[in-house]
Parts: structure tokens; sequence; C-alpha cells
């Protein structure tokens, strides 16, 4: 995979986000995509972007070099709702470039570590070159309880194989845990299954939805999805409970 | 009865002779009646108790109220006929004024929200030397390189609907929940804010309407500053505002009193359906409807309700440097709708298509803003090439 994490210093601007939310990359003469801010919320006057190149912004962000200048809107949507989580055991599950949406997530774990019990990030891919923040996921490990699975994993590496559902029993899942997951819709909807088959409420299970937004105002209605929600101002975050299982997937 | 204190004095002329009949109101309707057969040159009375102020004009006087609407400085869009179509145009003369139609194939939507509207320009020393491929970002030395240019304001025009239908009225209360809820968008906002509203009430409807079942043929408060209906072999004016109230005092024609109820137009077919059932709309098949269907989007471009739209930055290659940011239509009958970055499409076929433009209709507008988008003007079923009709899909023909 082709990703490149960017970034910003924000010029005369300071962000307050918080972790989950998104803005829109305005590459000048190219055009606007939304992505999820990667970065600790508790640095207001940078905002890091991790792109994975696909389309016509992601591409031209590829060529982006130290010390270009780019736009920036936001910070837009709703965030993860820390105040549930504060207290609990949490259990992240990311599948590829989905990490890049609970990155923020994670410094701000490591940052207060002590507002929760026990954390544990699942985190999949296919390939070994597929991973994303290799080199972080390693100084995480020290304080959270980190899990890589390659699905199609070569013969050198070392550790699980397979897809995160096959991992999910070995987590200690009980009804108190919140879990959040993020990844391609489709791996998305069966993660979600899978932690409601393992008895935890729909309630307690968070998921980050991607649509391609383009306003983020909530007046184009590119980002609508079954219930009659919006992405960009509803979400990106849902519990399980607001959508209907079937959706996350659709 | 409301009115039974008012009196009329009606102008008759009889074998050249000029008569005043002064007679109370319910009367005076009986005679309105008939205007047919009375040669009423003008009706004279009160002003009724709730201040209704209703004219009865000949076409020529309805033109004049154009004509005085565009001297007050509206831009007045009405419906015109050019190859047998209906459409709504900026009117060149008030003549051209069609008012005797059933369909319009564009709506207000058209123009309180342009299929193409630049919002704004901005300039970069962005350059590009091979586009898609190499691309170079301004840097950040010196001042900062993107700057965003005001060159486009939001136009202050004053827009006047004059003779539209209710359903189109209904349409444009639908866009104002969706385009002035919070944030409101500012350039829908500045068209809006000083527009007035004709309504043509209608009598009657052909075969693709259903304003019945949808409940449009109503106008809400608000959304008409005048009904317009025929009468005899004119038109009834009357006031449902102050503009309303001031336009038709300027004309200083003699006026009657009353507060007639909105028409109930009369349609070929009816249906009934349940506005909210989402699961319903998923469970039902669809195929023999989406069979036909081109995917031309017909249905959506013709709507007076359909919004949703896509964002674009433009450059010239002449001057790459100088952007322009438009906010252009997006139907959801195209594949391009509902895919994200990868490739990931949500609406595969036609049917699923089918089936979200009901539900954004129905089900997730009534959720969203307690009003279904559909106004029941069946322009999407009239102008399908393939008369693909939702109605016997969500629900069963009642009359």
């Amino acid at each position: 995979m082709e990703t490149k994490t960017l970034r910003l210093t924000l010029i005369n601007w300071r962000a307050d986000f918080l972790p989950g939310q998104f803005v829109q990359l305005l590459l000048p003469g190219v055009g606007e995509a939304p992505f999820c801010i990667t970065s600790s919320p508790s640095d207001p006057k940078h905002i890091e972007l991790t792109i994975l190149r696909r389309g016509l912004v992601t591409t031209a962000s590829q060529y982006i070099r130290p010390g270009d200048a780019v736009g920036i809107r936001g910070p837009l949507g709703r965030p993860f709702p820390l105040d549930r989580f504060h207290g609990r055991d949490v259990l992240l599950v990311a599948t590829g470039i989905g990490i890049a949406a609970l990155r923020s997530l994670i410094l701000y774990i490591l940052e207060n570590r002590k507002k929760f019990k026990e954390v544990t990030l699942l985190y999949g891919a296919r390939f070994p070159e597929d991973l994303v923040y290799r080199d972080e996921i390693k100084s995480w490990a020290e304080h959270v309880k980190v899990m890589v699975t390659l699905s199609k994993a070569t013969e050198q590496w070392s550790g699980l194989r397979g897809r995160v559902t096959d991992h999910l029993k070995e987590v200690s899942l009980h009804k108190d845990l919140v879990a959040v997951v993020c990844g391609s819709p489709a791996v998305m909807e069966s993660i979600t299954n899978e932690l409601i088959k393992y008895g935890l409420s729909s309630e307690n299970i968070y998921v980050s939805l991607e649509r391609h937004m383009k306003c983020g105002i909530g007046k184009c209605a590119r980002c609508l999805i079954p219930g009659g929600l919006l992405v960009c101002k509803d979400g990106p975050v849902f519990s399980a409970s607001e959508i209907s299982i079937k959706a996350i997937g659709e | 009865m409301v009115f039974c204190d008012v009196y009329a004095t009606l102008v008759l002329s009889s074998k050249n002779r000029m008569v005043n009949v002064v007679m109370p109101l319910p009367i005076f309707y009986l005679f309105f009646n008939f205007g047919a057969a009375t040669d009423i040159l003008a009706v004279i009375c009160l002003k009724s108790e709730d201040g209704v102020i209703m004219l009865k004009l000949p076409k020529q006087e309805l033109m004049s109220l154009i004509s005085e609407l565009r001297r007050l400085g509206f831009e007045v869009i009405a419906p015109t006929r050019s190859n047998e179509t209906v459409r709504l145009a900026a009117l060149s003369s008030p003549s051209d004024l069609e008012t005797d139609y059933i369909r319009i194939i564009n709506s207000p939507r058209d123009f309180l929200l342009p299929s193409r509207e630049p919002l704004f320009r901005y300039r970069s020393t962005a350059t590009v030397t091979s586009y898609g491929l190499k691309i170079r970002f301004p840097t950040v030395e010196g001042p900062c390189p993107v700057t965003i240019v005001p060159e486009y304001t939001p136009p202050k025009v004053k827009i006047a609907f004059f003779g539209i239908h209710p359903c189109m009225a209904n349409s444009i209360r639908y866009l104002d929940k969706v385009m002035l809820s919070e944030p409101a968008d500012p350039y829908y906002k500045a068209r809006r804010e000083d527009m007035f509203v004709a309504v043509l009430e209608c009598e009657e409807g052909d075969q693709y309407c259903l304003c019945k079942t949808v409940e449009s043929y109503k106008v809400p408060e608000g959304y008409a500053d005048l009904m317009i209906r025929r009468g005899g072999d004119g038109f009834l004016v009357r006031s449902r505002s102050k503009r309303g109230d001031e336009l038709l005092a300027s004309l200083k024609r003699g006026e009657v009193a009353g507060k007639p109820k909105d028409l109930v137009p009369r349609l070929k077919e009816e249906y009934a359906f349940d506005r909210t059932d989402e699961a319903g709309i998923d469970e039902r098949d669809a195929s023999e409807y989406v069979g036909a269907c081109t995917l031309c989007a017909s249905c959506t471009v013709t709507c007076p309700t359909c919004y949703c739209s896509d964002i674009e930055d433009k450059f010239s290659l002449m001057d790459p440097s100088n952007v322009e940011r438009s906010r252009v239509r997006m139907s959801c009958q195209r594949r391009c709708y509902s895919m994200i970055a990868g490739g990931t499409t949500f609406l595969n076929t036609k049917e699923a298509r089918f089936k979200w433009r009901l539900k954004h209709k129905f089900p997730f507008s009534e959720r969203a803003y307690q009003l279904v988008g559909c106004v029941g003007c069946g322009n999407c079923i009239a102008f399908c090439p393939a008369r693909i009709d939702f109605r016997k899909f969500l629900g069963r023909r009642v009359a």
C-alpha cells in the first residue's frame, strides 16, 4: 500500500479537535477530500493525515514535499464519545488503512493511560508491507496490548496469522468492554456481527464510517446512509445501536 | 358564517349603464359563482376582519401584476411554453405567461439552487507540469501563497416566481428545510431571502400527479404571497402576505373580501402508501420496475426537490493558478454518487439506486425534517423514458 503521513503546521490558526473527527484537505488546483485526523488532540497547532493513494487528491498528495502549502477545512464530524470510554476496558479493532482513523484515539489513550483500564489493539492487514505505523506500533505495545495479524503473511512473519475475526476469541470479551472498529465496510460489518455474537451490546460497539463527503456540513447528501443519517454531521463515529448493522457494510 | 357582516359592492355593467349593487358577502358569492354569466367589471368590498385582500382580474390585469413586480426590482420567473413543453423561465414579456398548463419540466430549484453554481475563486501559485502526475504545490516561503479571492459573491437577485403550482411552492419549503438548517447555505439564502411567490392554484392534475397523497396541494404559510385561481373568465387573486397586500393595493382596483379554502385538484389516479417505512422499501422486489431503467437520471433532473451535489475545483490550463470552486448537481442514479476511495460503491445496482431515491424522498426526509421530500408533482414518472411508476411500487391505487 502506498501511504503517506502528512504533518501539517497550521498558520495563524489552531484546530481544537477530538479523536474521530475529520478535515477536508484542499490541494490547490486539484480538489478536496475528507481525511480523519490521525494526530493527538493535545497538539492543536499540528494536524497529521495518513493518506492511502487511491483517487485524484490522494494521488496528488503523494507529490507534496516539505514546505508546500495546502488548505484545511474542519475539524468536522462527531468525535468518539470519550466520556463513555473512561474507566473501562477498550478494544480497538482496525484493518488496513482503518488504523489511521484510530491513531488519534490511541495517542489520546497513551497520553491519558490512567483513565482507561485494559486496552487492546487488534490490527489486521494482508501483507507485511501493508502495515501502517510499523515502528510506532512497537512503542504503543509498551503501554497497551497490541495484536497484529496478517492474512497473507510471508514465511518470515513471526506474528499472528489469519483475519482479525479469528483472533477475537483471544481477547477477554465481556459486557462492560467498549469496542471501536474501523476498516473496509464489509470487514467492519463482519467484525461487528462477531462482537455481538460474543455477547457485546451494540451500544458498546463504535464504528467509524467512510463516505465521500463533499461539503462536510450536511448540504450535499453524499454521505447519507441507511436510516437517513449523514456521516458528516451525525458521524463519522456511530455506535452500532444507532445504525443498522447491515448499513455498515452497505 | 365568517363573512356575513361584510358587505360587498358590485359594479355591474348592464346595457351600457353602470350599476352599483351593495349586498352581504355570502349573497355576493352566489353572484360570483355565476361570474362568467355576469360581466363583472370590478368588485369593491370592505376588507374582511382577517385582512385578506382578494381581486378578480382579467388576464391582462394579471400581467400588470408582473409589470409591477418588475418595477419593484424582481426578476419574474414564470411558466412559458415553447415546443409543447412548459418550463419556468425569466419572462421577457408579461404576455409570455402561460397559465394553462399542468406540469413544468423544471422547477424553482433550478433558480434557487442552480445545477452549476460557482462558489468562489482562489488563487494559488500552484503549477501543474503534468496534470495529475507531477504537481508542484505552492510553498510557504513569504506570504501565504494560497489566497481565497472573493471574486464571487452571492448575487443579490430578487426572484419572483409567478404562476407556479402549489406542489412547486411546497418544493421550496423542502429546500428551505435542507439548505437553511444550521449551518445555513449562504448562496441559497441570498437568493431565497427576498423571494416573492404567486401560486396558481391547480384545478386538475394528469395521470402522474400525486399531490393528494403527499398533501402538497395546500400551500403552507410563508410560501405564497399571492394565490391565483381561475374564476369565471378571469382570475381571482388573493393575498397571503403583507407584500401581497401591498402589491394588490398598488393596482388600485376594487377588491373583494374572503378567504376561500385551498383548491383540491381533481386527479386521475390516487395512491396510498406509507411514507416512513424504510424496511418496506428494502423488502419489496423492484425488479419489474427497474428492468427498463436506463439510468438516464431524468427522475432526479426534473425532480423539484433533488439537491444532492458534488464539489468541483476547476482551473484553466492557460492559467492554472486561478481556480474556481463550483457546486454541481449530482444524481444518486450515477455510479460515482456512492463511490468511495478504492472503488467501493454502495449503490451498485439499478434496484439499489431506485430504492435509494425513494428512501431519501420518504423515510430519510421524514426522519430528518419531519417533511417528505416528494411534493407529488409526478415529474419523475412523466419524464421517465421508461415511465417507471414509483407509486405502484410504494403503495396501491385507491381511486
